[in-house]
């Protein structure tokens, strides 16, 4: 179901840029790994529990309603059936398999509430894993106190502990596309083209980092063994030839053969099912209660019968073409060789910006990738410039929020044009932001 | 065919005998206050083609119509349900016939296209007596069906009373049509609500036995508690010219919990997750039931596929606990929790809850969350949809060996009796109305896309998105040019 939560949620602001003098209690905290990531847990467990008190003695529960359907489906997995038996569970079976822990029983109630709890600690951990690998992307390019203060926007963020410890699963994304991104820069394409595959299988979004990340590993990057024969005007089919160099080849092998294998393991055995769930749903779905995309109220227009369809143009059905162009062509063709961080995080950003879908738990999928963008940011050199931006990005959201709880709990009608209105003005906020985004990466070399 | 026509008094009400006139062909006599039920029983071979082709194929079907008003039930009459057409369905063995061109014909009914498509599927694992399949939608007039009726059942050499008589049904209260291949016989009994009628019947035809009962309850010493008594006058046209007096006695499953009543109503504001509100006077079970200890307070809805309840957020005990339910006992499989109106087949969904009534005290509440679809699109910006009320009785278990075999007055399929076992007794609370309308249907003003407004929408739409599209692409221009040409070079000569 995407229903978005009722409640605003930013981004923090960036961390102070006044680099201390003496060695303040901030600069003590960041000096060494243990103390941010300690409290990071610490920050997590407190939500955890919080949550447990919450569920256990409100009828308004703090668990996330996704999280009891991966557990539901964790529960059919332990009794031999299928995932998919459990309506709307339209993840991977890997999913249900990672939460097997939450579908056992023991009888003690304290061990089976730990026990039910496991997937959420397995969220948050994963939480804390993207925030290490964030640190270590970072550290690329400068100190390793000033890359974990960076990280700080993740591990620290609220929006994200709660999201993890609510039991949502957007946290293993956060994970998995960061350590793709390690790999990468690491140079490490085997493993690269592993978590890429995987990646796309959890939750087919990842796919859009392939063409970026295919069109950064050129000669640059790694150097062939040998120095190509001639430099003058090459012929069409020597450059193709020369596109295609192992490394290349060898991500794009890995990660198909990865995707492919996964998928038909679980074709064969949940059988069709798992096509529909998991994916051909995403095409086919027609929820389209309120969200934030700019497509929402086209969507419900255009789906119902009594409107003519004849009378309207079918941007529904051409949607995927700003969105995939941005994404999977332009971005990565203009940004992958300058910055290939910022490239993910421009790419992500238009992907959910242009979706037809879209609500605050996407958000997550570029959180990760924004301290990564911010120290050499425009918003980050300007801090006011960059409170603006933030704040015009949770204004814009306010205000469709604001709408949204209208039509949810009063039941006043405001698709027209409250909605549609704070839609486009997110919609409009976020192109500017992805824009400035952009711009940053101009007069920058490649990274 | 047969023909059963039957005035049900108030308890303690009777005529003398010697007030009716009885002969060969008709009976009369004065007005009496009572609930007038007729029940025209025909074998297969008597019916119309068209319909004995269909219920040929077919196993059992049981339709059950419900007025909206409010009407008084009386004694042993006292099944409900929620208004409505209902239809409990099990097909024969060829599974391709469809009924449901016929009673859209019949009823007027919009939302009946195939059983595969518009009905929602019934356990029959529970208990061996219920039907396969479940139809509802709400229908508030049986015009429809008296038309139909009045072209294909009242042919030129028919009585001149055919046609008068379908009429009337415009005031009943209830329509029960039943057929089941172990009778072979379809079975169709209407009912007017309690007010004045006149005493009189009139043989259809010779040819057909009819049998008149004026009857009320009564309360001989030896009735056992599970049982109703009834006594009264009963006259078989054309056998006998006076009416001989009569008493018996037979089990009921449904009873009375009268005095008790209860009001449904949606809480304010709706928004798009309305909260109906049961308010019922008293938390006490029924003192007539013989072992009140084991009774449970349950409500059973139809809800039509505009709402739709959550049956995981139904499933959290502190969460039913907060809102006066103990236990979600029967939700219909596979609700989609998220597609619009417009796109959902089946008619909607039955749910059976069982209410947590304080231990004592006066009038209590308890309330039903529920969901809206999206509705379509309309001029205002607002569409209504309509919730009937639920039937909300004390499931009461009989002792231990009692059994309830079919009672002349029996009503059965009525959609919760499938879901409990045979020894349960329901114990009826009486719906009432605090709006004033008499009307038992909730209504809910459902906040949709206002066409009116939505002009702009699609080139708006197109256009914001558009520009964004230009915006951004515009940005990456400049990246990428300024990148071509001149940041390379500072680049290399940086790292020279």
């Amino acid at each position: 179901m995407t229903k978005p939560s009722a409640t605003a949620q930013a981004r923090p602001p960036p961390p102070a840029t006044s680099p201390a003098t003496a060695p303040s209690l901030l600069t003590t905290f960041f000096a060494r790994p243990l103390p941010l990531y300690l409290s990071a847990a610490i920050f997590r467990l407190i939500f955890l529990l919080y949550g447990l008190w919450q569920d256990a003695n409100s009828p308004v529960k703090y668990t996330d309603i996704d999280y009891l359907v991966f557990t539901d489906a964790a529960r059919f997995v332990s009794h031999g059936q299928s995932p998919y038996d459990r309506e709307t569970y339209r993840y991977t079976p890997v999913l249900a398999w990672l939460l097997l822990p939450t579908a056992h029983i023991t009888g003690n109630r304290l061990l089976d509430s730990a026990l039910f709890s496991s997937g959420k600690i397995l969220f948050a951990l994963a939480d804390l894993a993207a925030g290490w690998l964030l640190e270590k992307v970072l550290s690329r390019s400068m100190a390793p106190p000033q890359a974990r203060k960076f990280a700080t926007i993740w591990l620290l963020n609220p929006m994200v502990a709660t999201i993890s410890t609510r039991g949502s699963s957007e946290g293993l994304l956060g994970v998995l596309v960061m350590a793709l991104l390690w790999a990468v820069l690491e140079k490490r394409i085997t493993l690269a083209g592993l978590l890429l595959g995987f990646s796309v299988h959890f939750k087919i979004y990842p796919f859009i980092y392939a063409p970026a990340i295919i069109w950064w590993m050129d000669n640059s990057k790694f150097p062939p063994s040998q120095p190509p024969p001639s430099k003058r005007s090459p012929s069409l089919p020597t450059k193709i030839l020369a596109f295609l160099t192992p490394a290349r080849l060898n991500l794009t092998l890995t990660s198909l053969t990865t995707f492919s294998l996964l998928n038909t393991s679980m074709y064969l055995l949940y059988g069709t099912p798992f096509l529909q769930q998991t994916y051909l749903h995403h095409i086919s779905r027609l929820d389209h209660r309120h969200n934030f995309s700019p497509y929402h109220t086209q969507l419900y227009l255009s789906s119902s019968p009594s409107v003519s369809p004849s009378l309207l143009l079918p941007i529904e059905k051409i949607a995927f073409l700003p969105q995939l162009l941005l994404s999977t062509l332009l971005i990565p063709l203009i940004l992958a060789k300058k910055s290939l961080p910022t490239c993910l995080l421009a790419q992500t950003f238009s992907f959910v910006t242009f979706n037809k879908v879209c609500t605050s738990q996407y958000f997550l999928w570029y959180l990760i990738l924004l301290p990564l963008y911010l120290p050499r940011s425009s918003f980050f050199r300007c801090p006011k410039f960059g409170f603006l931006a933030l704040g015009l990005w949770v204004l814009a959201q306010a205000a469709w929020l604001q709408q949204g709880f209208e039509l949810e709990f009063l039941g006043r009608s405001t698709f027209l044009p409250g909605l549609w209105m704070t839609g486009l003005g997110f919609f409009g906020v976020n192109c500017w932001i992805l824009g400035v985004v952009v711009s940053d990466v101009r007069g920058r070399g490649s990274e | 065919m047969r023909e059963r026509i039957t005035f049900v008094q108030k308890e303690g009400d009777s005529i003398e005998p010697t007030a009716l006139k009885v002969d060969a062909s008709a009976l009369s006599g004065p007005d009496v206050k009572a609930v007038r039920e007729d029940r025209l029983t025909l074998a297969l071979d008597e019916l119309p083609n068209e319909l004995k082709a269909l219920l040929e194929g077919v196993s059992q079907l049981h339709i059950r119509w419900v007025d909206r008003g409010e009407h008084e039930a009386v004694s042993p009459l006292l099944a409900r349900l929620p208004p409505g057409f209902h239809l409990f369905y099990t097909p024969g063995s060829d599974t391709s016939i469809n009924p449901c061109p016929l009673l859209t014909r019949v009823f007027g009914l919009n939302s009946c296209s195939s059983p595969a498509e518009s009905f929602t599927t019934l356990p029959t694992d529970r208990f061996t007596h219920s039907t396969t399949h479940q139809f509802y939608q709400p229908l508030p007039s049986l015009s429809s069906f008296i038309n139909f009726a009045k072209s294909h059942l009242c042919p030129s050499d028919s009585p001149k009373s055919c046609s008068p008589r379908l009429s009337s049904l415009h005031r009943a209260s209830h329509l029960d049509i039943s057929y089941d291949t172990i009778s072979h016989t379809l079975r169709v009994t209407s009912l007017w609500p309690y007010s004045s009628h006149s005493l009189s019947a009139t043989l259809l035809s010779p040819s057909i036995r009819t049998e008149i009962g004026i009857i009320s309850t009564a309360s001989p010493k030896t009735l056992e508690a599970h049982e109703i008594a009834i006594s009264g006058l009963l006259t078989v046209l054309g056998q006998s010219n006076h009416p001989s007096p009569t008493l018996f006695t037979f089990p009921s499953r449904h009873r009375s919990a009268a005095p008790v009543s209860f009001t449904s109503q949606f809480l304010s504001p709706t928004g798009l997750h309305p909260v109906l509100q049961l308010s019922i006077t008293s938390p006490t079970p029924p003192i007539k039931s013989p072992n009140p200890d084991s009774c449970r307070l349950h409500a059973y809805f139809t809800l039509p596929k505009t709402v739709f309840p959550d049956r995981h957020q139904l499933s959290d005990p502190l969460f039913l606990a907060s809102k006066n339910l103990s236990a979600l006992r029967y939700i219909t499989p596979g609700i989609d929790l998220e597609a619009p109106e417009y796109v959902t087949n089946t008619w909607g969904s039955s749910l059976l809850l069982e209410l947590s009534p304080p231990l004592k005290g006066g009038e209590w509440t308890a309330q039903v969350p529920l969901h809206l679809r999206y509705l379509s699109p309309s001029v205002t910006g607002y569409r209504s949809a309509e919730v009937p009320y639920p039937a909300v009785f004390w499931a009461c278990e009989a002792e231990e060996g009692t059994r309830f075999p079919v009672n002349p007055f029996e009503k059965d399929k009525v959609g919760y009796d499938g879901l409990f076992g045979e020894r349960t007794v329901f114990w009826h609370l009486d719906p009432t109305t605090t709006a004033g309308d008499g009307v038992l249907v909730n209504g809910v003003k459902v906040p949709v896309l206002n066409l009116e407004k939505a002009g702009w929408v699609n080139v708006g739409t197109a256009v914001v998105v558009g520009l964004g599209f230009l915006w951004v692409v515009f940005k990456l221009l400049g990246v990428g040019f300024a990148g071509g040409r001149k940041v390379d070079g500072e680049e290399k000569k940086k790292r020279q």
